[in-house]
């Protein structure tokens, strides 16, 4: 890292549009929530220091930082920050506005977050077959195979204790809807609409 | 007094088994002590009444041999009228001397032998104990309280005071009352939910003052001269005004650690926009806080810096919080920046912190190093970023708060090293000539005392005796600190310890009236008896005495000021003609419950080992390791002392002399962070022992026969050790020459 000026136009800005963005004000850098994190040595910096970053003005640093995109939801910084920082919606609430801001700081979690979500979005529940076929299928179709063989074991075992269910391919046959599929898209438009930075 | 002596022993607790009662009786046959009555269980009402019905049969000086003196006290206490030794065998007897043995027999014998001796020297110290009358002033006791300085603390002190019903004098330099609180322009939160700055209250505060009809103040004016002793203080003031107080509390506050000192390390003097957490205070009293859109507070300017304040003030962290506050209040949109070591919001204040956050302030942890300071307005600084593990510059600041210490507002006093004492008398002088030099040559209260007119002080200038266990007391008695001037401290605190303070110094006026001592020996009736034909005006004990009691009179004779006094015995140890002493505690008689030891002949292969030890730490701590089942060699004999500073030389010379092999002294923590309750007590004996292994030399005896140990209450379990390691070293050295002389 070069030095470089705080700014507050980053911390302001995460204030006003990153979901639970002004957490951060209340964080004290006690480092319990990167001590504790499961996934700390995949981090480049952990939670404390991304916060510390967006507090100096460090965009780039934080927007691409696969970080806050690795974060699994496990809820043990949340339940130990004294604070009571709820660093994991923070966590998320930065690669939504990456996201948004058209920045992929990890290309498979982006990629995956896609289809789970389309898959929520059109059929209202998450196919078991279509989330992962789609996913491996993300390089294209050749790549697809492969990565398909190589979870063949696993992909049998899951069919014959009917965990999964057979398909060719993605949509085929197409995955069953929920009724009132029409009320849900509604809700999640809604939300959509009403988060931080968008509302009207 | 006419003495009529009875000895009662207690057979409960196991000492009916493991003692010979008639042999315990035959021990007191040479004393003068002839009626021995024994009883199951003396503490037990049947017991209490069996020495009670004597008493009131005409018996008043009491030997009662069972349990420590420090147990059992409201059953052993019959009256000011009856003397009282108690004689511990159970503790330092029975329960510690089962050291291992085959032999049963022979165990049993030593056992009887130490309480035989321990028996005998009780009886020879009571022999030689008398019922004294308590020291009487002798004018009128003065109830009155002097409150030096009128700031918060001041204020309350007086407050409280008066409202407990002492009349009060208040007394302030400056022509209004206040002090820094009345320079401040608010007050940070200080109660639930710790969000909204405070009003300081001020006016309240003084309108409660003038509303009083016992307290008189006195602006503009300073103490000129204070004379006399707790009960009978006479005060003038600059002001030509003159009155009696009974106690004093001293509230003088504190100033700011001098900015000026850091213009190398951060900038300051090179810009007005540069200033201090105080100067910084001022601007908001004036309203002068506008248009400041960056602003940065640089906590532990010169704080915890050894070449600067190597203290934490505690309140910095606050003020810096409460100022961030200020410019967040003005201008919501300011970037206010915190480059902090550690933020230290202690108890509720961490909800300050917490509230400063919430309005956006920005906190930098750095490392120790200041952070640069460049521009002449809007200024940039560089500083580490310890979270970031990187150098980060922060620009545009309209201004920069360097927040700055609390240091006390009274002289400091660097006190000559105790090896002066007695040391080649020029050397000594030079020392002294160094401390004084050292010293700040000012004063609050221009106490005429032989040792000085300032308040001793500890390391950095605060002059409290011992902060954690005697919060308020100072060094000299009836003298109590309050505020900021005994530790920093913030207004909340100020006006918790102003309370205390005034307290204090109403019970010290109390306690000169019925002529007992104040703390750590409250309730001691006792006070030191010159014997003034015999002394040959060394002034050892007004130099000693660590309270500064003694004052010399017109013929440079000592002059005793008995309601400052204390009762720790180190005059009394320091006096080289023996002429000190207390109705109860002499240096006679420790010198003859040493000599009543029975010291068995060379050839027996019984060492006899002496441990004089201070009873407020060391004594407790071998009371509970023997209640804790340690063990340890019943050739040891304990003689407790009121401090060890109360050591006088020849009782390890009459040791030495009737054959004892070793001695062992246990003390007090000494040094910086002493815990000596008399506060210099074992570094005397300390000094004192220095002095002695050339004597031990020139007796052709070993220096190992001598030791000090530092033993705190805490340390419980290092005794048995420390007595199993001195017996082999005794093993080694061999008995002691002098035997059978």
């Amino acid at each position: 890292m070069a030095t470089k000026a705080y700014d507050k136009s980053f911390r302001e800005e995460v204030y006003d549009k990153v979901d639970a963005g002004e957490e951060i004000k209340l964080c004290m850098q006690c480092g319990v929530c990167g001590i504790t994190c499961p996934l700390r040595d995949e981090m480049t910096y952990g939670p404390r220091q991304i916060w510390s970053l967006i507090r100096a003005g460090k965009r780039d640093e934080v927007m691409n930082c696969s970080d806050i995109m690795l974060c699994t939801s496990c809820y043990t910084c949340k339940v130990r920050c004294p604070r009571g920082v709820k660093v994991i919606d923070v966590m998320h609430g930065l690669a939504h506005y990456a996201l948004q801001e058209g920045i992929v700081p990890r290309e498979n979690t982006s990629k995956f977050g896609k289809f789970f979500w389309n898959s929520i979005y059109k059929t209202g529940r998450i196919d078991e077959t279509e989330v992962p076929m789609r996913y491996s299928m993300r390089r294209g179709p050749i790549h697809g195979i492969f990565e398909t063989l190589e979870m063949m074991d696993i992909g049998r075992a899951l069919l014959s204790h009917k965990r999964m269910h057979f398909k060719l391919g993605p949509g085929i046959p197409p995955s069953k809807k929920i009724k009132g599929i029409k009320g849900l898209k509604k809700m999640l438009d809604k939300a959509e609409a009403m988060s931080p930075g968008k509302e009207a | 007094m006419d003495k009529n002596y009875a000895c009662y022993l207690c057979k409960g607790c196991g000492l009916g088994e493991a003692l010979d009662f008639e042999a315990l009786e035959e021990a007191l046959e040479d004393s003068d002590i002839s009626e021995v009555k024994d009883h199951e269980a003396l503490c037990s009402p049947e017991g209490v009444a069996l020495i009670q019905a004597d008493i009131d049969g005409g018996v008043n000086a009491v030997l009662i041999g069972a349990c420590s003196a420090r147990v059992k006290t409201d059953e052993f206490t019959f009256g000011k009228e009856v003397l009282v030794e108690r004689v511990p065998l159970r503790e330092q007897g029975l329960w510690c001397s089962e050291a291992e043995y085959e032999d049963e027999e022979e165990a049993g014998e030593d056992r009887q032998m130490l309480a035989d001796d321990y028996l005998r020297m009780h009886a020879a110290k009571l022999g030689k104990a008398e019922i004294g009358e308590p020291f009487q002033l002798e004018e009128d006791v003065e109830k009155g309280v002097m409150v030096v300085g009128g700031g918060v603390a001041g204020i309350n002190a007086a407050l409280a005071a008066a409202k407990a019903g002492a009349p009060v004098c208040l007394v302030e330099k400056e022509d209004a009352l206040g002090g820094y609180l009345g320079k401040m322009a608010k007050l940070g939160p200080q109660s639930p939910p710790y969000q909204e700055l405070q009003d300081t209250g001020l006016e309240e505060l003084v309108a409660e003052v003038e509303a009083a009809d016992n307290i008189k103040v006195f602006t503009g004016a300073t103490v000129e001269k204070t004379e006399g002793a707790p009960g009978n203080f006479s005060v003038t003031l600059s002001n030509g005004e003159s009155f009696r107080a009974g106690a004093i509390v001293q509230a003088t506050g504190w100033n700011p650690y001098e900015a000026e000192k850091l213009a190398d390390e951060l900038a300051y003097g090179t810009s007005d926009k540069i200033v201090s957490n105080v100067q910084f205070e001022e601007k908001a009293k004036a309203g002068d806080l506008g248009g400041i859109n960056g602003v940065a507070f640089i906590q532990c300017a010169g704080s915890r810096d050894e070449n600067h304040l190597p203290y934490c003030s505690a309140v910095c962290c606050l003020v810096s919080l409460k100022q961030a506050m200020y410019v967040k209040e003005a201008n919501p949109e300011a970037a206010v920046y915190v480059i902090y070591k550690d933020i230290r919001t202690p108890g509720q204040s961490e909800e300050v912190y917490r509230q400063a956050q919430e309005l956006g302030v920005v906190f930098i942890r750095r490392g120790e190093d200041y952070p640069a300071i460049s521009g002449s307005g809007p200024f940039a600084i560089e500083t580490q970023d310890v979270t970031l593990n990187d150098t980060v510059e922060i620009e545009d600041l309209d201004m920069v708060v360097l927040a700055t210490g609390m240091v006390p507002n009274n002289p400091s006093v660097v006190e000559p090293p105790l090896v002066a004492l007695g040391m080649d008398q020029d050397e000594a002088a030079k020392l002294a000539e160094e401390a004084k030099a050292a010293s700040d040559d000012w004063s609050v209260l221009n106490l005429e005392y032989r040792q000085g007119p300032n308040l001793p002080t500890l390391k950095y200038g605060y002059p409290d005796s011992h902060f954690i266990c005697f919060p308020y007391e100072t060094r000299r008695t009836g003298i109590y600190a309050a505020g900021a001037v005994r530790r920093p401290m913030r207004v909340t605190q100020a006006t918790e310890d102003a309370t205390g303070a005034a307290l204090k110094a109403m019970q010290s006026t109390r306690a000169a009236e019925a002529g007992v001592a104040v703390h750590p020996r409250s309730g001691d009736d006792t006070f030191p008896d010159f014997f003034m034909q015999r002394c040959t005006q060394c002034k050892r004990c007004t130099e000693e005495c660590p309270f500064g009691a003694i004052n010399e009179d017109a013929e440079a004779n000592p002059l005793p000021n008995p309601t400052r006094c204390r009762r720790c015995g180190v005059c009394m140890g320091a006096c080289p003609e023996r002429i000190i002493s207390f109705t109860d505690y002499s240096v006679d008689m420790i010198g003859s419950m040493i000599k009543s030891i029975e010291v068995p002949d060379e050839d027996e292969e019984k060492p006899r080992v002496i441990v004089l030890a201070c009873e407020n730490d060391a004594l407790p701590a071998i009371d509970l390791a023997a209640k804790n089942g340690a063990k340890w060699s019943p050739y040891v004999r304990f003689i407790p002392l009121r401090c060890l500073g109360s050591l006088n030389l020849v009782w390890i010379a009459d040791a030495l002399a009737s054959g004892i092999d070793g001695i062992l002294l246990f003390g007090c923590k000494r040094g910086d962070d002493y815990q000596c309750h008399f506060i210099k007590g074992s570094e005397l004996a300390n000094v004192r022992m220095s002095k002695i292994s050339e004597t031990l030399d020139r007796l052709v005896l070993e220096s190992d026969r001598v030791r000090v140990e530092e033993i705190g209450f805490g340390e419980v379990d290092k005794i048995p050790g420390i007595l199993d390691e001195f017996m082999e070293t005794m093993e080694e050295v061999g008995p002691n020459p002098y035997k059978g002389f």
